[in-house]
């Protein structure tokens, strides 16, 4: 029995990390590719980052002079891994996750912090100036964004242990019971708050513009990752793709859970189909999802200084979240129907 | 507040403005490439044309029959892109070397350069023939 | 803990042979070097010893690529001044025109890269789209897109032509439509807002007291322009006015917000002056002298020394050359490049600012170093930095053999 759930763990956690490392890839061309038509460039073909992938792995892998070589290795590698476990968590098109339990929720965004810190960890052990400050500024960014991120979180789960009840902090049950089915309108509105709150942290949670103060290019020449190269190099990078993939995951669990196939029932028999249907759905609220949070966001701006990523998360973003916490609280007192609900 | 995002918006809908000089996505195999389009298999994406072809400064070409070998042109070539033959009393001209200021057209007594448009002039040697006149 | 970054001579923020040396507090700035001479090319020392006159202006030409009009206008200004070589009036119209053009075209890049600095790319796609347009026009007139050769001893070398003027003109109305448009993009967004407003300020007097030039003076309020206080070529029938901030947004800052709204704003100016000489360029003969080799002659005849002064997209250029009877090539001649006097506003712009600030500050006197760099400082292998007082006392010696 045991073995059997081992061995069932082990193949379905080796087959969704290189799912999500497709789909991370996938994504994370599409992001280019939408990025470049805005700017009226032809941009990179979609499956460019296997290009790269493929070419950084052939790449020589540089390692620095005064480096502390076993956790520069090593932290690509944690980074890598932390970042494909998040997706054994998450369900994916309303399909139960490989592994879930009390309190996961919690979990996964500790995984997010631990493959942040890995490249935290690999930063300082590179020994470039460069990639102190990023290190430094990569903390920073953590510390100011896991708070309006706390508040979100709780905000939900606070909200289903009142409306339903039962485990709330694992987010295959917040899955199964989207929240806005069961609240009013200003409970409502408070969720579409939270939403945005969420929104306009994910940049900062995958180091994008405006928030990617620990990368920037032009100030601190890619920060952490200044000094990695080769196949350490490609490990961040697809790490990079798969936390994209997995954040966006993250938020179509927490707010767009639903499926299509059951919508699609009452006009045409899918059978079969209605997993691969309700698949294709959930890829494309993925996609909306890293297309409003992700590449329109890094396109449309200017990225700000640390000190300002600080004020917009810890005042300004956690200001947002408390609001909408504080609306699904009025919301369980006046009890408005939504005027669109009879 | 954020006025880019509408533009960017905007421009999305819009086709690129890059010309997309000389395929889409760069080829493989760019000498493949090269023969393919000599064969004809694969058609090959103009470059933007020349505004006014009168004014253009390309490659430079060279009239022998007119030179009468005054090495003027020698004199005021900036990059010393000009040798004299002496034994035939006529220049060669290394495109190699030349910066395309056209001050050898001006100089010349006969008119016997001229800037040609051709300025497609990449070759991996800069010796080759293509970019020596004589 | 104090720590040192180095900005440049390699760095993705500023890709120019210059090294910013910043020692930091955590995040902020508390003391500032600049350490130039990272690249040395002997420009001057090809002009003095194996180039003619003529050979110069396109040598001079190259001495940088974006202002490749103000660096041949210096040194062709000089020249005339010595030999007293006219210039017909048809042709002091074409070199305003050609002044402006690249004036617009170099701003343009400029908006582009500091919104590149900013993380801000898809404003520099945006910008540096716009900005073809006045590349085809420079190509259509000059022949290039880049390099114009249109400058010589006497005149311009090519007329604009009458089938040209119509798209001059209608260049300036593509750009007065877009201007309001750039204008917004830039001074109106919140994130840039943030990322220059009161950042990297120059003060008035700093700025006097540097003699910082160009756009860097005018944002701070230093009413200094070349084309308004010693007018050269046609430029006294326009009446150029110094351009400073305050036009636009009612009060001088003198940060970095600051001078990306007087470069929009001399953009303006550029396509007012270019339509005006269009309107009123005289016909008539493009170059006194078509004979190159009597030029070359009659500069080898000639005696006596000269400045050259141009205001270029950065400031004002000045070239200085001496000519000698019988010197087959410029007797003396020494740039100073308007970027050389404005790389030292870096130490009180950056001052007390932060790590991510040093990108856009750096760009924002817009920085060419292929014109500055100057001084050798390696000897034998070894490295020897020499301080001002040797330098001094170097050229005391220098001037004493000369005039033994
Ligand atoms: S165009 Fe200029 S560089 Fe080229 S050969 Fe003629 S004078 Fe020399
Ligand atoms: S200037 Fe003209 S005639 Fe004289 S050598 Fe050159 S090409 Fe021949």
């Amino acid at each position: 029995m045991t073995g059997e759930i081992l061995l069932k763990t082990v193949l379905g956690g080796a087959l969704i990390t290189l799912f999500a490392i497709f789909f991370g890839l996938i994504f994370k061309g599409i992001d280019r590719k939408i990025v470049a038509r805005m700017q009226m460039r032809v941009g990179p073909p979609i499956r460019q980052p296997f290009l790269d992938v493929i070419k950084l792995m052939n790449k020589e892998t540089v390692v620095p002079e005064n480096a502390i070589k076993w956790i520069y290795h090593a932290s690509a590698i944690v980074c890598l891994a932390s970042s494909a476990i998040i997706l054994l968590y998450i369900p994916i098109a309303g399909i139960e996750p490989l592994l879930h339990g009390h309190g996961d929720i919690i979990l996964i965004i500790y995984i997010f912090i631990i493959s942040a810190l890995a490249m935290v960890v690999g930063g300082f052990s590179s020994s470039s100036p460069f990639a102190t400050v990023g290190a430094q500024r990569e903390m920073i960014t953590m510390a100011s964004y896991e708070f309006p991120l706390a508040v979100v979180i709780i905000a939900i789960a606070w909200k289903l242990s009142e409306e339903i009840g039962g485990d709330v902090f694992s987010v295959y049950h917040i899955a199964q019971n989207p929240l806005w089915n069961s609240v009013g309108l200003l409970g409502f509105i408070g969720l579409l708050i939270l939403l945005f709150a969420i929104v306009v942290v994910t940049p900062g949670e995958l180091a994008k513009i405006p928030f990617d103060v620990a990368e920037a290019e032009t100030e601190i020449a890619q920060g952490l990752l200044v000094e990695y190269s080769g196949r350490n190099l490609a490990m961040f990078y697809i790490a990079d793709g798969v936390r994209t993939f997995a954040m966006a995951s993250l938020i179509t669990a927490l707010f767009f859970p639903y499926n299509i196939s059951p919508l699609l029932k009452n006009y045409i028999s899918l059978g079969d189909f209605a997993i691969v249907t309700d698949f294709l759905f959930f890829l494309l609220k993925v996609f909306l999802i890293i297309l409003f949070s992700v590449t329109l966001v890094r396109a449309g701006m200017a990225r700000l200084r640390i000190t300002q990523v600080v004020t917009t998360y810890w005042i300004t973003i956690t200001l947002i979240a408390l609001f909408g916490l504080v609306l699904l609280m009025w919301d369980n007192q006046l009890d408005i129907p939504l005027p669109w609900v009879g | 507040m954020l006025p880019m995002l509408s533009q960017l918006l905007k421009q999305m809908m819009k086709k690129p403005f890059t010309n997309l000089f000389p395929a889409k996505y760069a080829p493989k195999n760019v000498r493949g490439y090269l023969k393919n389009v000599q064969e004809g298999k694969t058609k090959i994406i103009p470059p933007v044309g020349i505004p006014d072809e009168e004014t253009f400064r390309g490659k430079i070409v060279y009239d022998r029959e007119k030179c009468i070998g005054c090495k003027m042109c020698i004199r005021v070539c900036p990059a010393k892109a000009i040798e004299f033959k002496e034994e035939e009393k006529k220049i060669r001209i290394y495109i190699g070397r030349c910066i395309f200021c056209s001050q050898c057209n001006d100089v010349c007594p006969v008119d016997a350069l001229h800037m040609s448009n051709e300025f497609l002039l990449a070759d991996a040697n800069k010796a080759s023939e293509n970019l020596i006149v004589e | 803990m104090k720590y040192e970054i180095p900005i440049g001579p390699l760095h993705p923020a500023l890709k120019e042979p210059i090294m910013i040396k910043c020692t930091i507090e955590g995040e902020r700035i508390v003391d500032v070097d600049v350490i130039a001479s990272q690249n040395h090319r002997g420009v001057e020392w090809i002009g003095m010893n194996r180039n003619n006159p003529v050979q110069s202006i396109y040598l001079a030409e190259r001495i940088c690529g974006i202002c490749n009009f103000c660096h041949p206008s210096c040194l062709v200004i000089a020249v005339e001044e010595i030999t007293g070589i006219e210039v017909p009036e048809r042709a002091q119209y074409i070199r305003v025109i050609q002044g402006e053009l690249e004036r617009i075209h170099s701003h343009l890049l400029w908006a582009g890269v500091a919104a590149h600095e900013l993380g801000f790319d898809s404003l520099l796609h945006y910008v540096w789209m716009v900005r073809e347009k006045v590349m085809d026009i420079l190509e259509l007139v000059n022949g290039n897109r880049v390099t114009k050769s249109i400058i010589m001893y006497g005149g311009v070398r090519r007329d604009i032509k009458d089938e040209h003027i119509p798209k001059l003109r209608k260049m300036v109305e593509y750009y007065r439509e877009g201007f309001n448009k750039i204008a917004k993009l830039f001074l109106e967004d919140k994130t840039i807002k943030m990322r220059t407003r009161n950042i990297g300020i120059l003060t008035k007097e700093d700025a006097m007291k540097l003699a910082t030039a160009g756009p860097t003076t005018r944002a701070s309020g230093v009413k200094k322009d070349v084309r308004q206080d010693m007018p050269y070529y046609a430029y006294p029938d326009f009446e150029v006015r110094a351009v400073t901030p305050d036009i636009l947004t009612g009060e001088t800052v003198g940060d970095t917000y600051d001078r990306i709204v007087v470069r929009l704003l001399e953009v303006k100016q550029s396509l007012e002056i270019i339509e005006k000489a269009l309107d009123e360029m005289p016909s008539g003969d493009i170059l006194s002298e078509p004979k190159i080799i009597k030029i070359i002659n009659q500069v080898k005849k000639s005696e006596g020394e000269a400045i050259g002064r141009h205001e270029a997209p950065r400031g004002e250029d000045i070239h200085y050359v001496k000519l000698k009877e019988g010197f087959e090539y410029l007797y003396a001649w020494k740039v100073r490049a308007p970027t050389y006097i404005n790389i030292l506003s870096w130490r009180p712009m950056l001052l007390d600012m932060q790590i991510a600030d040093i990108p856009i500050v750096a760009a924002s006197i817009d920085p060419c170093l292929s014109c500055t760099n100057r001084v050798t400082i390696v000897k034998n292998g070894k490295e020897k930095i020499i301080t001002g007082d040797e330098l001094h006392k170097l050229s005391i010696q220098k001037t004493r053999r000369l005039l033994r």
